[in-house]
């Protein structure tokens, strides 16, 4: 048997201390197309990134070709014969394509038509249909991934890692993309192929490689899976465990309508949604990367604009609701947690009374134009206490705070505004399990409360654990909506993927 | 003028009133195939309304009056009218609109009274009547004042909004119009105080009569409301005889081509909602279908659509009955319950259905 040209060995690594993956046994043969499948945090960017040299291993090993080698950089890995095409691609947007293809190595003296000719006659030995001279910006998602491609090839890469490549190509593009790889396959390059789209990891793939929670969970021959086994695998986690473990046995019944999207579209990212949310009850929202919900949410939230022409319409308690910034969307009840709370969550340098504060200036406007350390200090006592932030005191900055008490900080400054819908965006990314059953708990109390409450989850179990109702997204639309009764978490899969 | 800058530039950016969007069926009105399970109990030539007393069925058939028996259907009176309307009065009489142009009261203490006007003018396209709490008057949609009750689509192009509520007077054979300028008064209940009524054109349920008139119960639905009748243990049956799109939306608001259409097309034929559909090819908005990831999704938007809403004391609606757009029991006009039984008439298909309510609770409340 030949040796395999990579090969990772019980590769752990963790962040912080959390495994983003754990003991991963992982080999790729030679002129072989191996798919790489999981729900969103399975751990397979970090696995690819490990391969890539963008991230290092935290225990275990990675050989090339039998030898142990161990990438530092994207550089390294480079020279180890090993590309990564990443979904949001890398090139410089400026540069034209044959700029892009030689970047990094240029010589002292460039001749810049001499670059075009080389760069010509490269595209045109691989067959792509690119001309040389093209800025990259005015080039389409295709052509795009295509000297992405180019550039692993002309890099003599012998892995190339392409993560999520069908996302943003039509469906002929798609296809093209599909000869290119088959091609690549025949000059002997590996491929490994990271897709959300089943069909695609069983249309193109030699084998599969199925990872769970930072695990691996099978790896084999591609026609002894169809789509059944392959989701099975994906999310047969033990429910047994944690607090995932518990299903919903009642959900609440729906109140008013609060929140009516209409036939919204933002861009390529929201085509054409519907959905409402009602008072009472918490609505999950559950979908793949890229299916758009964090973007519909932000245009109800006023964060993003919807298309100027022919939008959509949002109603809000029945009345229709235009907002060009969050701030009177703020007045008006809504509140938007967001997904990445170290960028847009929190003033990190303030402390934690202010940062809450500021939750409450906002809702109040130009109605509290002098603003009180008194009242601050009162915010920030009282929702301390509400939501268990563990603090020395009040005035400790947010940034000193562990992950789960940062994201408190980040709710009780939306909770301070009083919001009639408010809007949970992945509520416990990169918290620890304590503050993760307290914020469940204060996301339920909430519904409780009689409050229109959203949760964006990209993990299934949260979903199901929390929602009465969930709706399903993909491509930019809400395409399914359970029960939390009915759903299983294979219907919802199902759901996002076709 | 500000105001017609603003609808000139909604127009062209496809805004606020000009914009084409339907809200979404979801939540209680997700859709399920409930109504296109259900049993048929009986077909009709020209089925219109259904009436109960609680005991009994009764259907109207073109201008035949019948109780829905056992063995099938009796006729009870044939008259010489259209049937467009129907009520059981609690005095063992009935209330009948004839061609949507009269009101007659047949049987019980009030037999031979009849209405033919309210307010100096005369009714055109009486579609519904009920009893109200107390008994002692009637409440009646007139939905339309240009158009005769068949010509609902008429009305529909036409943006009509000459519909109104009517209150008769049993016993005094006097009359009052609770509200006028309503977009198609189609079906009306007595709610305590108030009188609901549903707007079919825009699209939601008002009230009337109590403390804050025109007070809206439910709004933005994403169909046609039609007649409203009271639910065992409280509530309202609301049915809906077709489903919004954003394509009907989009002609509705394009008054020209409307007119064009109305003067030169088939009205079987027009981009319009109907209570049944797929008979022609010659029909539009035939269907399609979308490949998604290897698999082949039909998809069509519903030309005709049937639908029931359970509606709670409140007029939130607790759960829906559908037969969705490859169903065929379509054009819901009436839903009665008697005996613990949910009877519809779908108009579209010209059948009676019958649902058990017990065991639809059990299948859709949670």
């Amino acid at each position: 048997m030949t040796t395999p040209i990579l090969e990772l060995r019980q590769a752990t690594k963790r962040y912080a201390g959390v495994p983003a993956i754990e003991n991963i046994d992982f080999e790729l043969r030679r002129a072989e197309i191996h798919a790489l499948v999981g729900e969103n945090g399975a751990g397979k960017s970090t696995l690819t990134k490990v391969m890539a040299g963008v991230v290092a291993l935290s225990s275990g090993k990675m050989l090339v070709e039998g030898r142990e080698a161990e990438p530092r950089t994207p550089l390294e890995a480079r020279q180890l014969g090993i590309a990564m095409v990443f979904q949001e691609n890398s090139l410089v947007p400026t540069m034209t394509v044959a700029q892009n293809l030689f970047l990094g190595q240029e010589k002292f003296y460039n001749r810049l038509r001499g670059i075009y000719i080389a760069a010509q006659q490269f595209l045109q030995s691989l067959n792509f249909d690119v001309a040389p001279t093209t800025t990259v910006s005015l080039l389409g998602a295709a052509k795009k991934q295509m000297v992405e491609i180019a550039r692993a090839v002309l890099h003599n890469a012998r892995v190339i890692i392409f993560d999520e490549p069908t996302a943003s190509l039509t469906p002929e593009e798609k296809k093209y993309f599909f000869d290119l790889v088959l091609e690549l396959k025949r000059r002997g390059v590996s491929i490994i192929f990271i897709s959300h789209a089943l069909e695609e990891a069983l249309q193109i793939s030699d084998r599969i490689t199925v990872l769970r929670d930072g695990r691996h969970v099978v790896t084999d021959d591609t026609r002894t899976f169809d789509r059944a086994r392959i989701v099975q695998a994906m999310v047969g986690r033990d429910l047994s465990q944690t607090l995932y473990g518990r299903r919903k046995q009642s959900a609440r019944p729906p109140g008013q309508r609060v929140l009516s999207v209409q036939n919204l579209r933002m861009a390529a990212l929201v085509k054409n949604t519907s959905l409402s949310v009602f008072a009472g009850q918490i609505t999950g929202v559950f979908g793949l990367v890229g299916a758009g919900r964090t973007e519909t949410f932000k245009v109800v939230s006023g964060v993003m604009k919807r298309d100027f022409f022919h939008g959509g319409e949002v109603f809000l308690h029945g009345k229709r609701t235009r907002y060009r910034v969050p701030a009177p969307a703020v007045r008006d009840g809504i509140a938007y947690v967001t997904e990445d709370r170290k960028v847009e969550g929190f003033f990190e340098t303030m402390s934690i009374a202010r940062n809450i504060y500021m939750g409450l200036v906002a809702k109040l406007g130009r109605k509290r134009a002098i603003l009180s350390q008194h009242e601050s200090q009162a915010a920030g006592e009282t929702w301390i206490k509400a939501l268990n932030v563990r603090a020395i005191s009040k005035d400790v900055k947010v940034v000193e705070l562990s992950g789960g008490n940062q994201q408190k900080v980040v709710i009780a400054k939306s909770l301070v505004q009083e919001p009639d819908l408010i809007i949970f965006d992945e509520p416990t990314r990169g918290v620890d399990v304590g503050a993760i059953a307290e914020i469940h708990q204060l996301i339920n109390r909430l519904a409780d409360e009689g409050k229109a409450v959203v949760v964006i989850s990209s993990y299934l179990p949260e979903i199901m654990a929390l929602s009465d109702r969930i709706l399903v997204a993909r491509q930019g639309k809400v395409v399914e909506e359970f029960s939390a009764l009915e759903a299983t978490e294979e219907k919802i899969m199902y759901a996002a993927i076709h | 003028m500000i105001a017609e800058v603003k609808s000139l530039l909604d127009r062209v950016l496809g805004r606020g009133e000009a914009s084409s969007t339907v809200p979404p069926m979801d939540g209680q009105l997700k859709p399920n195939q409930l109504l296109e399970r259900a049993a048929v109990v009986a077909e009709f030539a020209a089925p219109e309304d259904l009436a109960t007393d609680g005991s009994s069925v009764f259907v109207a058939d073109g201008k035949r009056l019948l109780r829905l028996g056992e063995h099938g259907p009796s006729e009870i009176a044939h008259l010489d009218g259209a049937i467009t309307a129907l009520c059981r009065l609690a005095d063992g009489g009935f209330a009948v609109a004839l061609d949507g142009t009269r009101l007659r009261i047949l049987g019980g203490g009030h037999d031979g009274k009849s209405w033919e006007r309210a307010s100096g003018a005369p009714f055109v396209a009486l579609n519904a009547v009920a009893a109200s709490g107390d008994g002692r008057s009637l409440l009646v949609t007139d939905g339309s004042r240009a158009q005769p009750y068949e010509r609902w689509s008429h009305d529909l192009m036409a943006r009509g909004h000459g519909g109104r509520l009517v209150a008769l007077d049993l016993a005094g054979g006097g009359e009052r119009e609770i509200a006028g300028g309503l977009a198609y008064a189609f079906g009306a209940a007595p709610a305590g105080a108030e009188v609901w009524v549903s707007e079919s054109w825009r699209h939601r349920l008002v009230a009337f009569g109590g403390a804050r008139p025109g007070r809206t119960v439910l709004e933005n639905l994403p169909v046609y409301p039609s007649r409203l009748s009271p639910a065992g243990g409280g509530g309202y049956w609301l049915t809906a005889f077709t489903a919004r799109t954003q394509l009907v939306e989009f002609v509705l608001r394009e008054p020209a081509y409307c007119r064009r259409m109305m003067r030169e097309i088939d009205p079987r034929y027009w981009i319009a909602p109907r209570l049944s559909s797929g008979h022609t090819f010659l029909e539009p908005m035939q269907g399609a279908h979308i490949k998604t990831m290897g698999i082949l999704k039909p998809w069509a938007p519903p030309r005709s659509y049937g639908l029931v809403i359970r509606l709670g004391e409140d007029g939130l609606p607790r759960y829906s009955l559908h037969s969705r757009v490859d169903g065929m029991h379509h054009g819901v006009v009436a839903a009665v319950e008697c005996r613990g039984a949910l009877y519809v008439l779908a108009k579209g298909a010209g059948k009676i259905l019958r649902l058990p309510v017990t065991a639809i609770e059990e299948e859709l409340l949670p």
